[in-house]
């Protein structure tokens, strides 16, 4: 057994907390990226049928998004994409490591594609009526193809964060088995037609501005077709992707986010249908104001709840089912050499383990406890839940019921999360002094708070 | 913290994951793709400040339209050093994870600070670009622009701290926990060293005005340059690269002084060996000053090759500084895993190669041309072998994923 936990220095964002930070660069990251790879087929297809039907006017209009592309997918985009990186390595180290270090090679295989890919956009872009066209068509159908191979190298690491679906990689430690896991296809399924009806949204934002009323038709219905192709695929997908998912996933959705969210993403995908179905029939109505205001809706209302759902139904892991979110080893992993933190900090606790405790916390007194405590609820919670009473990250008080009474809270931590016996809790199985000294700190929290029947009502309506 | 004890965290920070290829493969990569990336960084900062400058004298045809251009160079040159920059960074987190997590951690808002500082820095110079057209284009895009090249510097110094802050491991826990008291801020920025980070700034002044050389070499087949505009580039390239490449000489000399004696930076031969390369590019630079064409893709070259020394300089300084504290990457634990390293490779030569030698060469071969250019024969085969390559690599991925998913589930 190590002596030490790999544990590194805390990041503790309040009231929203670090998984909120990424979440918001996430979702904006999603949003341009798949915007991107969408937009580069349909670049493709409508720069086919401009040179079979010479149709050179169908240019102007990818000229007009490619540019748009630019500015909105490859600044914002080609930011986020590393800035996701940072985001996830200051909030969850451990778990990019763990990441990292399986699919240091498809990440850099990716790379070859988003190097292609960027400066495929410039030239493409640019090399509009600078070079011949039968060989642009090459240059934007390479484009598409290597544009749909990031999404397809970057979606099995996204797929093995829920988990790898069986046994086998635990054993091998092997890349492909991490990368081809149960959920990939179904989840590549589902990304690549929200690239569709995603850039069919954004589409319509310059397609509104074009002059000539021909092509704006064209344009609009050409949208309209391709984001209700996404539609549908995506719902196909979401009901197979919802088969592939772990069983503490399921639990989750079942208990925690099915009666909220189920008809909020219904509603939001029939407003998507019947945007796109008007666009189809009556495409001249669509204005720029329409379209800007229908990729918002997506954004905020499909693909914001999306992703934080996705985050939501990998708890209490953070990667492949053996990284929980609090940064903890949660098994052993014998093809690459992992070996549980659960066995160490059940036997020397995390005080004594970590390697950046204060001296003076090493050994839990009646004068420390709640200082200890402090420190080993934001080391090892905050990942999830914010301290603040009032705080909307599953905020700890209002989960006890804003108790003030240690002995409720320790009652918690000695049954239920000592033994992990709530699937979308970590295991926690700390000694009884560091259990002590966290019941203290989080009852703290709620001295003052207001009574447990309204701490109960709080308490419902802050469920997730 | 003691050597020791610090060598014991570094231990245990590392993953125990292991790496599935040699460490030296993620070292020598980790090296080699910094070199484009520091580059497109150099080139940006300098063709950002250039563009500036121009800008103020706008009212004179060839500033006006040397501002035009550098504003364009700094605007791609933007998306490449992001893109560029992924590689080195992943590589890094490979082999120095503990290094890379640990200081970004303790400077985490900062490193969220990054994101969006360079965010909207792009955001104002794209606007800057949008508005820098013609002797009247509106002052308020100058001071955007400005705005912009203030965040890219701002951001350039963020990563120049996270990568120092990575090589004082000894100082991290004082950092993380001041006074005994634990700050989970990461508010703080802990470390930077002013001349590793003014030879940097420097290195920008050096490269661009080679890169304006050559530049000016580039366009001379074009008749819609004017042969003396040219030249003006030409000898404002010679001018600037010679003060940055005396600059980095003199911030070199400091940064070794800076570095702690027990390290033996001086005795270390990639010191000596990059002072004097340096010294011999200034003076290759002196001999072309006159404005003599042709020069500038010889003195490209040899700026690429400066940027290596700097590069493995850079790595050299680095196990320097972890050497106390027995870390070595070269140590990291292996569990060989091929066949993804077999798919880097191969993507890498093929679709690397196939699709992005097709893109560089059109660009290349169209942008001296004035009007439309019909590709030749080479251009046309690289066409297809950038498609072919692309198809083929999904239909292959795929195809494995298929394979395996169904044996495994």
């Amino acid at each position: 057994m190590p002596e030490h936990l790999g544990l590194y220095p805390h990041w503790y964002v309040p009231a929203i907390g670090s998984a909120w930070v990424m979440g918001i660069i996430g979702t904006i990251h999603v949003l341009a990226s798949h915007t991107s790879v969408g937009a580069s087929w349909l670049f493709a297809l409508l720069e086919t049928k401009a040179v079979r039907e010479n149709k050179p006017e169908l240019m102007e209009y990818i000229k007009k998004y490619g540019m748009f592309l630019l500015v909105f997918s490859y600044i914002i985009g080609s930011i986020t994409g590393p800035g996701i990186w940072y985001s996830v390595t200051v909030a969850s180290p451990r778990g990019i490591s763990g990441l990292i270090h399986n699919f240091v090679w498809v990440w850099a295989t990716e790379w070859v594609f988003f190097f292609v890919e960027v400066i495929g956009v410039y030239a493409l872009v640019y090399l509009l009526g600078k070079i011949d066209p039968r060989t642009h068509l090459k240059l934007t159908w390479s484009f598409a193809v290597a544009s749909w191979a990031t999404m397809i190298l970057i979606v099995p690491i996204l797929s093995f964060m829920m988990w790898p679906g069986n046994e086998r990689w635990y054993e091998t430690g092997s890349t492909f088995d991490a990368a081809f896991n149960l959920n990939y296809f179904a989840h590549l399924g589902v990304r690549t037609a929200f690239m569709f009806a995603i850039a069919g949204a954004v589409g319509g934002i310059l397609a509104a501005t074009m002059k000539n009323r021909e092509v704006r038709i064209e344009i609009t219905r050409f949208l309209s077709k391709m984001g209700l192709a996404g539609l549908f695929l995506g719902v196909v997908m979401w009901l197979w992707y919802l088969q592939t998912l772990p069983e503490n996933a399921r639990i989750v959705m079942e208990t925690q986010m099915a009666p909220k969210y189920g008809p909020f993403l219904a509603a939001v995908l029939l407003g998507t249908l019947l945007y796109f179905l008007w666009t189809a029939w009556k495409p001249l109505q669509l204005r720029q104001g329409v379209a800007v205001a229908m990729t918002v809706v997506i954004a905020l209302f499909g693909l914001w709840p999306e992703e934080r759902s996705r985050e939501s139904l990998r708890k209490p892991y953070v990667a492949g089912q053996y990284i929980y979110s609090n940064q903890l080893f949660a098994r052993d992993v014998p093809g690459k050499g992992v070996t549980s933190d659960l066995p160490m900090i059940e036997a020397k606790g995390v005080l004594q383990t970590h390697m950046f405790v204060p001296a003076d916390l090493r050994t839990v007194t009646p004068e420390n406890k709640v200082r200890a405590g402090e420190f080993l609820t934001k080391t090892l919670c905050t990942n999830c839940h914010s301290i603040e009473p009032d705080a909307k990250l599953r905020a700890l008080p209002a989960r006890f019921g804003f108790s003030d009474d240690p002995v409720m809270v320790k009652a918690y931590l000695d049954g239920a999360l000592y033994h992990g016996t709530v699937p979308y809790m970590p295991r926690l199985p700390l000694p009884e002094a560091e259990r002590e000294a966290m019941a203290a700190y989080i009852a703290s929290l709620s001295k003052g708070a207001a009574p447990m029947l309204a701490a109960h009502d709080a308490l419902q309506q802050g469920a997730h | 913290m003691d050597a020791a004890t610090t060598a014991a965290m570094l231990h245990a920070l590392r993953d125990p994951t292991g790496v599935p290829s040699h460490p030296l493969i993620f070292q020598v990569l980790m090296v080699f793709t910094w070199i484009p990336h520091i580059l497109f960084v150099n080139l940006t900062l300098g063709s950002a400040l250039m563009a500036l400058y121009a800008f103020m004298r706008r009212n004179e045809p060839h500033w006006q339209r040397l501002s035009e251009a550098m504003t364009k160079v700094a605007k791609v040159g933007v998306s490449l050093l992001v893109v560029l920059g992924v590689a080195p960074l992943l590589f890094t987190q490979t082999i120095y994870d503990p290094q890379w997590y640990a200081s970004n951690v303790l400077s985490a808002a900062w490193v969220i600070g990054f994101i969006f500082t360079l965010t909207v820095g792009y955001l104002a110079w794209f606007t800057f670009y949008f508005k820098n057209h013609g002797e009247h284009a509106p002052a308020w895009a100058g001071w955007l622009g400005a705005f912009g090249l203030a965040m890219f510097l701002l951001d350039g110094f963020i990563m120049h701290v996270l990568s120092y802050q990575g090589l004082l491991p000894d100082q991290w826990f004082n950092w993380y926990v001041p006074h005994g008291q634990v700050d989970m801020s990461g508010t703080v920025i802990h470390a930077w060293q002013a001349p590793r980070f003014g030879f940097y700034l420097a290195m920008s002044a050096t490269l661009f005005g080679i890169f304006l050389m050559a530049y000016a070499d580039y366009f001379r087949s074009r008749p819609d340059r004017p042969a003396d505009y040219l030249a003006f580039a030409r000898r404002m390239g010679a001018r600037i690269a010679v003060v940055g490449a005396g600059a980095q000489l003199v911030l070199l000399l400091w940064w070794l002084l800076d570095v702690p004696s027990h390290l033996g930076m001086w005795a270390h031969p990639m010191s000596w060996a990059l002072m004097a390369f340096i010294a011999v590019l200034a003076a290759a630079v002196w001999l072309a000053r006159t404005g003599e064409p042709g020069a500038g893709y010889r003195l490209m070259a040899m700026g690429v090759g400066m940027a290596a020394l700097v590069a493995i300089f850079r790595e050299a300084l680095r196990m320097a500084y972890l050497q106390p504290f027995a870390y070595s990457a070269i140590e990291y634990k292996v569990l060989w895993d091929v066949p993804p390293f077999v798919m880097f490779l191969l993507t890498l030569v093929g679709v690397g190669g196939l699709m992005g030698g097709f893109i560089i060469t059109a660009a290349y071969k169209s942008g001296r041309v004035q009007g439309m250019y019909e590709a030749d024969a080479t251009l046309r085969r690289l066409a297809v072998g950038s498609l072919t390559s692309t198809i083929v690599w999904v239909a292959a991925f795929i195809g494995t994923g298929i394979w395996i998913w169904l044996r495994n589930h």
